[in-house]
Formats: structure tokens, sequence, C-alpha cells
């Protein structure tokens, strides 16, 4: 059960002519559509961009200074920031805690899995709108049922907390399916050896079945990070930002500074910084695969 | 024998006749209407393929494009690419798309085509709503889609407490404490709810005289500085904005016409195009007042801005041209205009649409209808909504810096001198940019 | 496969699942009754869950009376089944890449696949619309769908999937004359056919409900998607709750039901044991 190397199937001395060949038509398309705009957004970050899109002219580091200069850009961080570190750990317990609940197969698996897994079936938008519905303080029903008076998506100390909700409400299927199939790739032999040791089910929880999903949990910690460093389409759709900023996010700030304002140079500055946090997110997360991700 | 020689007589006399019969020239129309008005301006296209375009040889498409950015973004798209061929034949434009539509190599603008049909009088069109569509002296399109803001009241609560409509924004902070504290269900009542944005706080200020950007709100190039500033509209209108929230009676949330339907907002400034909407809502809950848009205070005018669309022309060659505007002077017809109106509570911008039957039957209904054309008619024609590059930076700027002073209880001139710094930065970043 | 006998009964970890299940779908629930209410309804005091009758079907005659919704459902069907297919057989032949060869710079690419992820799409829009345009592909499915064939999350799934199957199984395969295709097509996808299955589902929902490029790269009617159709009868500042829900309904139903059918398939591969041993 140690951990091993990163690439344990591994073959050095393989021709890697047909490795590349494998990987190229998905790098074309990402080289296309993807990388391509992406570089040209890169230039834009550094350039003077007319209202239409064009390139005019070099700015250096005029459009960053800017940006830095600007409240907007702050809160944005502050708040997208907030949804990542705030959503992971959510939908992480939440899903792995849901999986070790239905890991069993039994009668009413199938029963349990359809329904864990139905929000998958609805879109953001068909979701956002839904929410802007149950959350609405007049003809909406949560405020009804929980007694309260919140104005969710006007008050600027429960909007980011609302945007937050249905963000972790959207990942809960598709992780707790991930989950559901590593909790029961877990070779029962094992689960069963260490019954006869006299293990608790916290311990083996711990001990075994955690690393054994290791690989999962790498994968989702990933993507729901990314994802949440990404949120646009539920303040787009639920508070445009608002009220007074609170749920401004950098995508959100990049599509208003772009497409609303035709700034395209900020937008393009929005988005690079967005990708380099990221980026060293991602690369952080990955520093911990070696060694403690466990690919049996 | 002879049968058969007739019929094919008859069949090659019907296949000669055919290329003769002209083609009809086919035009798009892309728009931004959805829900009832989008439903309403498809009948009024299928209704001038049958009528009027028939008779023209006109086959119109109409194509709904997503909201007003949406349709705006495709159209700067297709013009970076430049493939202007893909372009519609007419096409209905927000304030937005002016600048970009302006630059447009293959614009048609109503400026050029009233040259090339001087025989087609135009004068109907009210100046307040054709004025909206110049920019830099040209006139870019013919208002279709126009609409102003207003203020609703719950006509029924005021009566109750016996007041009248609120005319000025203090009149609104007098509300406070004479309403009852809670609806029939038991839910909390407030007298007024709003956050100002780009269009609301240009109406006050035009109201005190002022425009809010120079180059007269950038009607007349780009704006680059505030010009509410040194003349202290801007300090005089938050200070305003500052004693109503000190009343108790704004709430500093965007008004919902949810509340309002549901009699826990008594009064809501809003656009005129919603009162169909608002009509049916409110249905006999409670008596629906419609009322100018309030004054900044008593030594300030009245009016507000016109919002809304307008129909702009690509060329697509003189065929098309000629067909593009025939289809415009039906859309923007005393007839067309009014039933368009009486279906969704924008407001007819053709002058000869209060004289037709439509309008007269709508305003004998719902004379609310009739508020927003007369305001719309007394607002000076200095008066502009405001055209900026960053015109979504901008309204979001000044709502945040706004409510920011209510919240943070910040001095009126502290947050005039927030908002020229963040409404000015906007500009210069966007001057820069579009230098060429 | 390690089955143990089926455990009947009902246990204290049931109830709190179905609680949960009960709470986590509540949303769902509540918008389908909302499909059913009348504008009257909405406006009531106290909001009711229930509509009063499910029978009241005006909201989604609204719906289809207001666009070709059966034509966009094709369109959306043709652009999510193109999408997603191109997208999974990409990701499965760069994860299987990934995975089982070393060649040099593999870290530098995996993490530019993994990268994409980190790119809205916003900021790419407008140079891909000139590229598609360039490309003579406005108002084609190929045009709709050909922005989103690079699944990077999709590949990274698959690459941590394959990560633990053991060594044995492909060296068996390569020993026996198996080439990469061969093995990845007969062998390696049956092996993870229910962690595909998921995939698919997933990204086709992805690629159902995308909405902005789909309506910048298409100008006729004719060429539209459910998600364009959804807006066209309700803005987003719109107050129609009833119509807003019914399209919602609408647009949730169709993949609701593939989602329930395919998960059937899935549930039951699951049963068959865990992905790869």
């Amino acid at each position: 059960m140690q951990a091993v190397s990163l690439h344990p199937s591994r073959k050095p001395g393989e021709n890697p002519w047909k490795a590349l060949l494998l990987v190229l038509p998905m790098l074309l398309f990402a080289a296309g559509f993807v990388y391509y705009p992406f570089v040209k957004t890169i230039i834009q970050s550094f350039g003077l961009v007319n209202f239409r899109g064009e390139l005019t002219g070099f700015a250096g580091l005029d459009n960053y200074r800017y940006l830095f200069s600007r409240r907007e850009f702050f809160a944005a961080l502050k708040n997208t920031l907030t949804l990542a570190l705030c959503n992971v750990p959510i939908t992480v317990v939440l899903t792995v805690g849901l999986a070790w609940l239905c890991r069993e197969k039994r009668w009413i698996s199938p029963l349990l899995e359809t329904l864990f897994a139905l929000p998958m079936a609805v879109s953001m938008s068909s979701v956002a709108l839904i929410y802007r519905v149950l959350l609405n303080p007049t003809v909406g029903y949560l405020n009804y049922a929980l007694g309260l008076s919140v104005g969710w998506l006007t008050d600027r100390n429960y909007a980011l907390a609302a945007i937050l909700m249905m963000t972790v409400w959207m990942g809960i299927a598709f992780n707790f399916l991930l989950f559901l199939s590593a909790f029961r790739g877990v070779p029962q032999d094992l689960l069963d050896s260490a019954a006869l040791e006299g293990a608790g089910t916290w311990q083996v929880f711990w001990k075994i079945q955690l690393p054994l999903i290791s690989p999962t949990l790498l994968y989702v910690v990933c993507t729901n990070m990314i994802q949440a460093m990404m949120t646009n389409g539920p303040v787009l759709i639920l508070t445009q930002g608002g009220p007074a900023r609170s749920t401004t996010t950098l995508i959100y700030l990049m599509y208003t500074s772009g497409y609303g304002s035709s700034n395209y140079s900020l937008a393009a500055c929005v988005s690079v910084i967005a990708f380099l946090l990221t980026l060293v997110f991602t690369l952080l997360i990955f520093t911990t695969e070696k060694g403690r991700v466990n690919y049996q | 024998m002879r049968k058969t020689f007739v019929w094919i007589l008859a069949a090659l006399m019907v296949l000669a006749a055919l290329p003769a019969a002209a083609q009809p020239v086919h035009l798009t129309l892309w728009h931004s209407m959805s829900e009832d008005a989008g439903l309403l301006l498809d009948s009024l296209i299928a209704e001038f393929n049958a009528t009027a375009g028939k008779e023209a040889g006109i086959e119109v498409e109409s194509v709904f494009q997503g909201q007003y950015s949406e349709a705006v973004n495709k159209m700067n798209s297709i013009l970076v690419a430049g493939q202007t061929d893909t372009l519609p034949d007419v096409m209905q434009l927000d304030a937005t798309g002016k600048v970009p539509y302006a630059s447009a190599e293959t614009a048609y603008t109503a400026e050029a085509a009233m040259r090339d049909h001087p025989e087609t009088d135009m004068s109907k069109m009210l100046a307040p709503a054709m004025a909206n569509w110049s920019l830099s002296g040209t006139q870019l399109g013919f208002p279709f889609a126009t609409s102003t803001t207003v203020l609703y009241y719950n006509k029924t609560l005021l009566d109750a407490a016996g007041a009248s409509a609120p005319a000025t924004l203090a009149d609104i902070g007098a509300l406070a404490g004479r309403l009852p504290e809670k609806t029939a269900d038991g839910l909390d009542v407030t007298v007024y709810a709003h956050v100002p944005n780009t269009p609301t706080l240009c109406n006050w200020l035009g109201q005190m005289g002022s425009d809010l950007v120079n180059q007269h709100n950038g009607t007349e190039g780009t704006a680059t500085a505030l010009a509410c500033m040194d003349n202290g509209a801007l300090v005089s209108f938050l200070t305003e904005w500052k004693a109503l929230y000190a009343t108790g009676a704004l709430a500093d949330t965007a008004g919902s016409t949810d509340a309002f339907v549901a009699g826990q907002q008594a009064v809501m400034t809003g656009s005129t195009s919603n009162i169909a909407s608002v009509l049916e809502k409110v249905g006999d809950r409670f008596e629906l007042g419609v009322a100018p848009y309030p004054r900044v205070n008593d030594a300030a005018g009245s009016g507000a801005t016109v919002s809304g669309s307008c129909l702009a022309m690509f060329d697509h060659g003189e065929e098309r041209r000629q067909a593009a505007w025939t289809l415009v002077c039906w859309l923007t017809s005393a007839e067309i205009q009014a039933r368009f109106a009486g279906g969704t509570g924008y407001l007819p911008a053709n002058g000869d649409s209060v004289d037709s039957d439509a309008w007269k039957q709508l305003v004998a209904e719902h004379p609310q209808y009739q508020v927003g054309l007369d305001q719309l008619m007394q607002t000076p024609e200095t008066m502009r909504s405001v055209t900026v590059g960053p015109s979504a930076d901008f309204y979001y700027a000044i709502m945040n810096d706004i409510s920011d002073m209510l919240e943070q209880d910040l001095s009126p001139e502290e947050t005039a001198d927030i908002l020229q710094e963040d409404l000015e930065g906007l500009l210069t970043q966007y001057a820069r940019a579009n230098a060429q | 496969m390690r089955t143990s006998p089926k455990r009947a009964g009902i246990r204290p970890g049931d109830i709190v699942a179905l609680a949960l299940a009960a709470v986590v779908l509540f949303p769902v629930f509540y918008g389908l009754c909302g499909a059913f209410k009348s504008p009257a309804e909405f406006a009531a005091w106290p909001p009711a869950v229930l509509p009063r009758s499910f029978g009241y079907t005006e909201n989604f005659r609204r719906v289809f009376e207001q666009a070709p919704m059966m034509r966009y459902f094709a369109n959306s069907l043709a652009v999510a089944m193109l999408s997603t297919s191109v997208r999974l057989l990409l990701a499965v032949l760069a994860a299987y890449a990934f995975v089982f060869y070393d060649f040099p710079g593999h870290k530098l690419l995996f993490f530019l696949m993994l990268g994409t992820m980190m790119l809205p799409a916003d900021t790419l829009v407008i140079t891909n619309y000139q590229t598609v345009t360039r490309m003579g592909l406005l108002d084609t499915y190929l045009g709709m769908s050909i922005v989103s064939f690079v699944g990077a999350s999709q590949m990274f799934m698959l690459r941590q999937t394959f990560l633990t199957s053991p060594k044995a199984m492909r060296e068996a395969a390569l020993i026996d004359g198996c080439g990469d295709l061969h093995f990845i097509f007969s062998i390696l996808v049956p092996a993870v056919y229910p962690l595909l299955l998921m995939l698919f589902l997933q990204s086709f929902l992805a690629q159902w409900n995308a909405y902005l490029w789909p309506l910048l790269v298409t100008n006729r009617v004719e060429m539209r998607t459910v998600q364009v159709g959804l807006t066209m009868l309700t803005t987003f500042e719109s107050t129609n709750y009833e119509t807003i829900l019914a399209g919602v309904a609408i647009v949730m139903a169709p993949t609701a039901l593939l989602f329930i059918v395919l998960r059937g398939f899935a549930t039951r591969a699951m049963n068959d044991g865990p992905l790869l041993s």
C-alpha cells in the first residue's frame, strides 16, 4: 500500500512519437481555439484595444496599473478567492460524506444514486433561474419557509453566500458519482481484513478508504477549485456583481469590462491574472500529488 | 390529343411567366424583443409580409439575436471579422450600439436614407425620441421601441394615507411613517427602493440643467470628464439623496416590481416599457397610479431621458436599401407605433400615433399610458441620455459609489470626488484606447 | 466481484441519505411545480410549493407558441452529440498517451491541456468567431461545436482512472501483439465505460446548455438551440416566473430523462465491479 510513483505503468523507451500522435488531435484544437486566442488576449493586455476589439497600440503595463487602482478589482479578487476557498472544502466534505453513506450496494442504492445524481441534469442557467425565484423575498419560498425576511440577492451580507450555495449545489451530483465509484473501487478483502483486526469505521475510513480514493480526491479538488475561480454564470444571472461589488468575481469583472464596456484590454488583464492565479493553485495542489496520492 | 396540347401550352405559359413574376426582395431584421413584445413584433412582421410588403415585393425575415448587448456584440464581432455581408438589412439597436454602428462602413444611416428619400416626410417623428439616436450630429436610426422612466405608485395605499403622488424626492421622504408598517399579509412595507444608475442619475442631473459627462453627455463626441462637478449639480443631488435615505423612506436596494405589485413598496421608478406587464400583474389588487419622474427638489425642472432602441439599416445594394427603407417607414408609421405601444408600454415615437384609434382606445382604457408620452414631450431637448464607451463599468460604478455613501455614511462631497475619480478613470482609459 | 448478499431493510443511514436527497432536490422540485402555477398563484401570499393543479398547462403552451422548440431540441441534440463524442475521443487518446507513455515534455503538455480549463471562454469568443467565420462554418453544427472539442476535465479524469489500472493489463495486451488503438478501444474503453458514460453525460449536458456561442455563430432561426429559445421567452430581468419555470422545465425534461435512463446503465455497470480491476 505504499505510495507509488507518478506514472506507474510508464514504459520508458517506447516510441515517444506515437504518444505525441495520440495527443496531437487534442493539442491541435487546444492550440487553435484556446491558446491562439489566449495569446492574443495576453498581447491585448499590454496594448491599446479599441471598442471593436482591434489592437491599436502598445500600452506597456498601464492597463495592469489601472486595473490595480480599481476598487472593483480588489473586491473581485477577494470574492473569487472566498468562493474558491469555501467551495472546495464544502463540496469535498459534503460529497465524500454522501458517497460514503451510499457506498454499499443494496436494494436502495439505485434510488439514492439517481436522486443524488439528478441535479446534474439541470443546467447552470436553469438552476440560476430556479434559485432566482426561490430566493426572491416577495414570491419565493425560502424566506417564508425559514420565517426570515432576508434579501438573499440584494443584501450585501448575504449575496455571496447565496452564490456559494448555488455553486456548491451544482457540483454535488457529479462529484458524488465520482466518489461513489471510487469508494466502490476499494477492494473488499482489504476492508474485511481490517475488520478482522478490529479497526473501527473511522480508522477504516482514514487508513484504507481515503488513501484509495485519493486520485479522485485530487481530481475533485482541482476541478472544483478551477471552476470556482471561473465563477461567472450565477453572478451574471442572479446578482450582476451587486449589491455594491459584493458578488463581483474576476470573470464577471472581465465580462462587464470587456463586453459591457468595450474595454477589451482591461478584460484581457483580468483574464491573464485569473489564469495565472488558477494555474499557481493547480500546481500547488499537484505538488501534493507526489507521495500522497495513491495510484494503487 | 387536343386536351394534352392545351395542358402543355398551359404549362409552358406558367413556366414562361415564372421568371417574369418579380422575385420578392428578401430582407433580414434582427431584433432583441423577447416575451410578449417579441411575439407582437413577429406578428407585425407577418402582417407586413402579407400586406405592404407583398405589394412592394418585399419579404422580411425577423430573427431574434439575443438581448441588446448580445446583438451589439455580434455586430461588433462581424465588423472586426469584416464579414459585412452577414449583417442584416435592419437591426434593432440600443444606445450601446451607437458608437460601433456609426463606425461601420456599410451603415446606411437614417441621415443618408432621408437624403435619398426627400419625398418622405419624417418630421412627424417626435423630436426627443429622434434626438436620442443622433451621434455627433448624424441621425443614425429611427426610434422604434421608445421608453422613458416614470413613477409608479400604489394609489390605494397613498390615498389611505391622505397623500398624493410624490412630485419630488422630498415628497417621497415625507411618506415615511405615514404608511401602514405591514401589508394585510403581514409583510413589511417600504416606501421606495432604488440605487441610482447611469440613466436615473442622468435624469436627476438633467432636471438641474446639468449633463453627467461632457460632450453633451457624449452625444457630440467622446466624453472625457464629468460635467456635473463644477456646477455643483452632483453634490446637490447626492445631498438630496442622502436626506431621503435619512428619512427612512428609501431602501438602498434596486427597486423590485414584485415587491411593488405585492403592495410591499409604495412607489417605484421604472421604464414605461413595463406598463403593460405591471398593469396585468397588479390586476385589481390596488389602483395603479403613474406619475411623472420625481424631481430632485422644488428648484429642479422635470422630465427624464429617453431610452429604448432604434432601427438601424445596413447597405446591401440599391434594391435591398430601398426595401429596408420601406420596412422602416412602415414600422415607424403612426398606426404600427400605436399598436406596438399598446401591446408593450413603449411610447409611440410617431407624433401622429396619438390620433390613431388604437392609441385613443388604449388611453381611454388605461390613462396611465399617456403619462410617459406627455413627459417625453415636456422634457427639454437638451436633456440627453448618456453615451459612453465603458457603459457597464460606468453603470455599476455609479450604483456602487452612491450605495457606499449611504452604507458607509460618506459626505456628498466625498462621494462626488470618488465618483469623479472612478468615472473619469474609466473615460480616460477608454479615450486612450480609442484615440485613432 | 465481491458481492455481499443483498442487504434488505432500512437503516438509519438510509433515512439520513433520503432526507439529504430531499433537501438537495428541493429546488428542482420547486422549480418544476412553479411551471404549473398561474401568475395569480405566484402573486399569492403565502407562497406555496405545490401548484393548485398540475393540469394548468398554459405556461407550456406559451413557451411552444413563442419559439419553434422542437427544431431547437433537434439542433441542441446534434450539437451536443457532435461535440461530446469528439471531445471524449480526443480525451481518451490524450489521457492514454499521458499515462502509458514517457515522452519529452509530457508534463508541460499535460498542464497545457489542463490550462484550457483556466481560461474563461468569454475571453476567447471574438477571436474564435473570426476563426470560425474564416473557416466558413457560420450556421453549421460543426461551427457551433468545434470550440468545445477540447475537454480537459474529461481528459484529467480519464488520466486519474488509467493511472490506477494494473500494469499487467496493458503489458499482456501488448505481448499479444495488440496495437495502441486496438488496446484502447477493445480493452481500455470497455473497462472504463461506466466512467465514460458519466463523463459523456456531464459533457453532453454542458453542451446542451451552451448559449452565447451558439447564438453568436448562428444567424438563422432554424439553427438555434434550446437555450436561445429559453432566452427568447424570458429575459433575465423578467418577472414572469411561471413562464421562466415552464421554459426551464421544458429544457430540463429531455436531459433529465436521458439522464435517468443512462444512469440506470451506468449503475448496473458499476454494480458489476469497480472500474478497472
